[in-house]
C-alpha cells in the first residue's frame, strides 16, 4: 500500500515537473538517449543503467564521460555517490574526478541539455567524500531521484530546495523505475 | 582502580547475573560501546549472531571447539556469504588441550596449474578485471579440505553433523544488515557481470538493502547434498564439474586436475616471545602472525605506556614500524614451497632493534628499503575471523576469505556459493617472490593468533582486513597487554594504518575519532592523512576471547565495525 502510494506521488510529482519552468526560465524535457556517468565512481552507475534498461529507454554508460561524449546526448545523467574503491580501480584522485564532472556538467549546461541525478546508494553512500559530490553537482540537476534512507538528514530535501529543484524520494532501488521511465515520457 | 579491573568486576557481575537469571544480559544498544561477552563453559565470536549462535549449538551438543568451529564457519557462508565461504580457502590455529598443543592448518587456495607469472600482463599493463572479476581470478578452493581435515584430525562429529545451522540460515534467511548491504551495492557490477540481473545475491536485480529478508534456498540444498555426498563430490566429483564450467566460462583455466590435487597442509605453529607472552600463529604464506610477531619486537623497545595509547609520540612510531614491516613483506614473502623465507631472521631481536633504530622521533624516514617489488593495497575490508573455547580449554582461532566481497561473483550452477578471487593476491610483478605459478599459494595477510601468559591461552584473536589484518591486530594486542584495555575495549579503540610501497611511505590512515590535536602533530612529523570514519570497516572486523580460568570467565570481543557477535554458555 505504502509502495502505490509512493509510486503514485513520484507520477504527481513528474506530472508537475513536466509543466514546471526550468531555471533558465525554459520548460524542463527530458529526452533520449541517454548519457548515464557517475560522480564519484560508486557502483551505483550500475543500477542507473539498470533501471534505463528497465525501463526501455536508450542510454550509454560511460563511467568517466567526458565533454565529447555528449554529442548526439539529449539527457545527462549522474549517479552521485562517491568511491575510494571505484575511484582507485580507475585510478583517479578526488580532485581529478570533480575536475572531470565540473567539464561535463558544464559542457551540458552549454548544449542547454538537463541533467537528471540519482542517488541509489542510501545511508550508506553518504559520509564526507560522498557529501562533497553531492554540494557540489546536484545543483546542476533539473531533477533528481533519492532512496529514502540517503536523505534521512534532509540534505537533498536543502539542496534541491534551494535550486528548485523537483525532488522524488523512493523506498528502494527499483521503485526509482517508474518515475525514471516516466520523466522521459 | 585501574580500567581493567573495573571492567572486570562489571564483567563478573555480568556473568554471576546471566548465572542466576539464565539467560545472558543483552548487549547495549549502541554497538560501538564495548561490550565483553561473558561465558563460563564456551563460547564462539563470529562476524554474525546467527554464526556465532550456530556454533554454540554443536558446543551444548557436547561438541568441541573443533566441531564447532567448522559448524561457525560453514554457517558463516549462509549468514556472511559475502565475506568467506566454501568456494575460499584460509588458515587456523588450534589448541589441542588434551596434549598441550598449538597446531595449524592451511586451507589457503592454490593456483591452478595453468598459472605463470605474466598470466595478468596484456599489452604491457596489469589487467585488474583478470586479476578480480575474471575467471583466472579463480584459485583452487581450499576451504572444505581444511574443515574436513580438522574435523577428521580433532573433532568428534561428522560434517554431516555439523552442516545443519548452515542450511537452516539459508533456508530461513535473515535480515540483511548495514555491512551486507554495503558491500552488495559496492559489489553490484562484478555481480551483475559474473552471475546476471537473477543472481540470488540480488534483489530483484538491485543490492539487497539493510532490512530486506536474505535467502539462499540453493545454498542449502547445496549444503544437504554435500552432507550426503563428502568433500569428494567437492573435489572430484558433480560439484567440481560445475566449478570448472563457471570457472572457464568466465574465462579461467581451471581443470577438473586442479581441484582433485588439492591437499590442505598441517603444521607446526610459527611461534615468538613477547615479554611475558608467547604468540601463537601461522607461517607463510600467511605473513599476519609473523608480522605481528616482528612488529611487537620493535615496539619492545618503545615507552608506550609513558607516551600513551593513541599519542602522536605512539601513533608515529608505529605507523614507522609498520611502513618497515610492509618493506620485508614486499622483499621477502612468497610461498615456503617455492621461495626461502628468512623467518628466524626476521623475528629475531636483531632485526627488530635494526628497524627500531631507523625509526626517527618526530620525523617520518622518507625510505623503507623494500627491494624492488611493489606492494598492492586494496581498499577492500574481505574476509572473516572465528574464535571458539570449549569446555574442555580446546580452542580455534580461524580466519577465512573469498577475497574481495563476494569474491569473484561467480556462482557455479546450483550450488549457491560465491567462488574466490585469490588470484588477485599474487604480486604483480612476474619477478616477485609472490609472483603466480603452478599450484602456489598466494601470499595471505590474515594472521589468527593465540597468545599464551605465562604457558597458558590467555588471548584468541584474528581479523578480515586485508593489508590491515596484521596493523590491527598489532594494535589490539598492544591495547590489552600495554594499555590494560578490556578486550572489547581494545577491538573498539580507534584505529590507524599505513603502509610502504617501493620504498615510499603510503598516507597514514585514521578513524576520525583521533583527535585534532594528535592529526596535527602527525603532519607536522611529515605524516599526510587521510580520515576515516570513526568506526571504519576499512581497520578490519576483530574477533576474540580472553579466557581468565582463574576467575571462572571467557570472556568475547566481537567488532562493531561489521557484525561481530558472540554466543557462549
Amino acid at each position: 500500500m505504502i509502495k502505490t502510494r509512493h509510486c503514485s506521488l513520484a507520477a504527481l510529482a513528474i506530472a508537475l515537473l513536466c509543466a514546471l519552468p526550468g531555471y533558465a526560465g525554459e520548460e524542463v524535457k527530458f529526452e533520449q538517449p541517454l548519457l548515464i556517468s557517475s560522480a564519484g565512481q560508486s557502483a551505483e552507475v550500475q543500477m542507473v543503467a539498470i533501471l534505463a534498461k528497465r525501463s526501455d529507454l536508450a542510454y550509454t554508460l560511460i563511467k568517466f564521460a567526458s565533454a565529447q561524449d555528449l554529442d548526439g546526448v539529449k539527457t545527462l545523467v549522474l549517479s552521485l555517490g562517491a568511491s575510494l574503491k571505484g575511484l582507485g580501480a580507475a585510478g583517479l584522485d578526488v580532485q581529478q574526478e570533480k575536475d572531470r564532472l565540473v567539464q561535463l556538467v558544464e559542457a551540458a549546461r552549454a548544449r542547454n541539455m538537463p541533467v537528471v541525478c540519482l542517488h541509489l546508494g542510501g545511508q550508506d553512500r553518504r559520509g564526507k567524500l560522498s557529501d562533497d559530490f553531492i554540494s557540489t553537482f546536484l545543483p546542476y540537476a533539473r531533477l533528481t531521484i533519492v532512496v529514502r534512507s540517503g536523505n534521512q538528514d534532509g540534505l537533498f530535501t536543502r539542496i534541491c530546495s534551494q535550486h528548485d529543484i523537483p525532488l522524488i524520494v523512493v523506498e528502494k532501488t527499483v521503485d526509482a523505475i517508474q518515475p525514471f521511465r516516466q520523466a522521459f515520457q | 582502580m585501574s580500567r581493567r579491573l573495573q571492567s572486570l568486576l562489571l564483567i563478573m557481575l555480568a556473568a554471576v547475573l546471566a548465572c542466576q537469571t539464565e539467560r545472558p544480559l543483552a548487549p547495549p544498544e549502541d554497538p560501538h560501546a564495548p561490550y565483553d561477552f561473558a561465558a563460563r563453559k564456551g563460547m564462539v565470536v563470529a562476524a554474525h549472531p546467527l554464526a556465532a549462535q550456530a556454533g554454540l549449538e554443536i558446543l551444548e551438543r557436547g561438541g568441541n571447539a573443533i566441531d564447532a568451529a567448522i559448524a561457525t564457519a560453514l554457517a558463516l557462508n549462509a549468514a556472511e556469504p559475502f565475506a568467506s565461504g566454501i568456494g575460499g580457502g584460509g588458515f587456523m590455529v588450534l589448541y589441542l588441550a588434551g596434549e598441550n598443543r598449538v597446531t595449524v592448518i592451511n586451507f589457503r587456495e592454490k593456483a591452478p596449474a595453468a598459472s605463470f607469472p605474466e598470466m595478468f600482463h596484456q599489452d604491457g599493463k596489469i589487467n585488474l578485471q583478470r586479476r578480480r572479476t575474471h575467471g583466472l581470478a579463480v584459485a583452487v578452493p581450499g576451504a572444505l579440505a581444511g574443515w574436513t581435515h580438522a574435523l577428521a584430525a580433532y573433532g568428534t562429529l561428522t560434517l554431516a553433523d555439523v552442516v545443519g545451522g548452515a542450511i537452516r540460515i539459508a533456508e530461513q534467511g535473515y535480515e540483511v544488515s548495514s555491512t551486507f548491504s554495503k558491500a552488495n551495492k559496492d559489489e553490484y557490477e562484478k555481480l551483475i557481470k559474473n552471475d546476471g540481473e537473477d543472481s540470488l545475491y540480488l534483489n530483484h536485480g538491485f543490492p539487497f538493502e539493510a532490512g530486506d529478508i536474505f535467502r539462499n534456498p540453493e545454498l542449502a540444498r547445496f549444503f544437504r547434498r554435500l552432507a550426503e555426498l563428502g568433500t569428494e563430490d567437492f573435489y572430484s566429483g558433480e560439484t567440481a564439474s560445475r566449478i570448472v564450467e563457471a570457472v572457464q566460462a568466465a574465462g579461467g583455466e581451471m581443470t577438473l586436475e586442479d581441484l582433485a590435487a588439492y591437499r590442505p597442509q598441517e603444521y607446526i605453529p610459527l611461534s615468538g616471545s613477547y615479554g611475558e607472552y608467547t604468540l601463537y600463529s601461522t607461517l607463510p604464506p600467511s605473513c599476519g602472525g609473523l608480522h605481528i610477531l616482528q612488529l611487537l619486537g620493535i615496539a619492545q623497545s618503545w615507552p608506550l605506556q609513558e607516551w600513551g595509547h593513541n599519542s602522536p609520540d605512539y601513533i608515529h612510531h608505529m605507523t614507522e614500524a609498520f611502513r618497515f614491516v610492509f618493506a620485508d613483506k614486499a622483499r621477502y614473502l612468497g610461498d615456503p614451497d617455492f621461495v626461502s623465507i628468512p623467518v628466524g631472521q626476521l623475528i629475531s631481536q636483531e632485526h627488530a632493534q635494526a628497524v627500531a633504530s631507523r625509526i626517527r622521533p618526530g620525523h617520518t624516514a622518507g625510505r623503507y628499503p623494500s627491494g624492488e617489488f611493489g606492494l598492492e593495497d586494496g581498499v577492500d575490508p574481505n574476509t572473516t575471523h572465528l574464535c571458539v573455547v570449549d569446555k574442555e580449554g580446546n580452542i580455534v582461532s580461524l580466519t577465512q576469505s573469498i577475497n574481495h566481497f563476494f569474491g569473484s561473483g561467480i556462482v557455479p550452477a546450483d550450488t549457491g556459493f560465491l567462488l574466490n578471487n585469490h588470484m588477485d593476491d599474487f604480486a604483480a610483478d612476474p619477478l616477485s617472490p609472490n609472483a603466480p605459478g603452478p599450484h602456489k599459494r598466494p601470499v595471505s595477510n590474515m594472521g589468527p593468533l593465540l597468545l599464551f601468559r605465562e604457558g597458558h591461552p590467555y588471548l584468541a584473536l584474528g581479523s578480515p582486513g586485508g593489508t590491515r589484518i596484521f596493523p590491527s591486530l598489532t594494535q589490539i594486542l598492544l591495547n590489552v597487554t600495554v594499555f590494560d584495555m578490556s578486550l572489547d575495549e581494545a577491538i573498539e579503540a580507534p584505529r590507524f594504518y599505513s603502509h610502504s610501497n617501493l620504498g615510499k611511505a603510503g598516507k597514514l590512515y585514521l578513524e576520525d575519532r583521533i583527535s585534532e590535536a594528535t592529526r596535527t602533530a602527525l603532519e607536522k612529523m611529515g605524516h599526510s592523512l587521510v580520515i576515516k570514519e570513526a568506526f571504519d570497516r576499512y581497520f578490519g572486523g576483530a574477533q576474540g576471547l580472553m579466557l581468565l580460568p582463574d576467575k571462572g570467565l571467557i570472556l568475547g570481543g566481537a567488532d562493531s565495525r561489521r557484525d561481530g557477535h558472540g554466543a557462549g554458555y
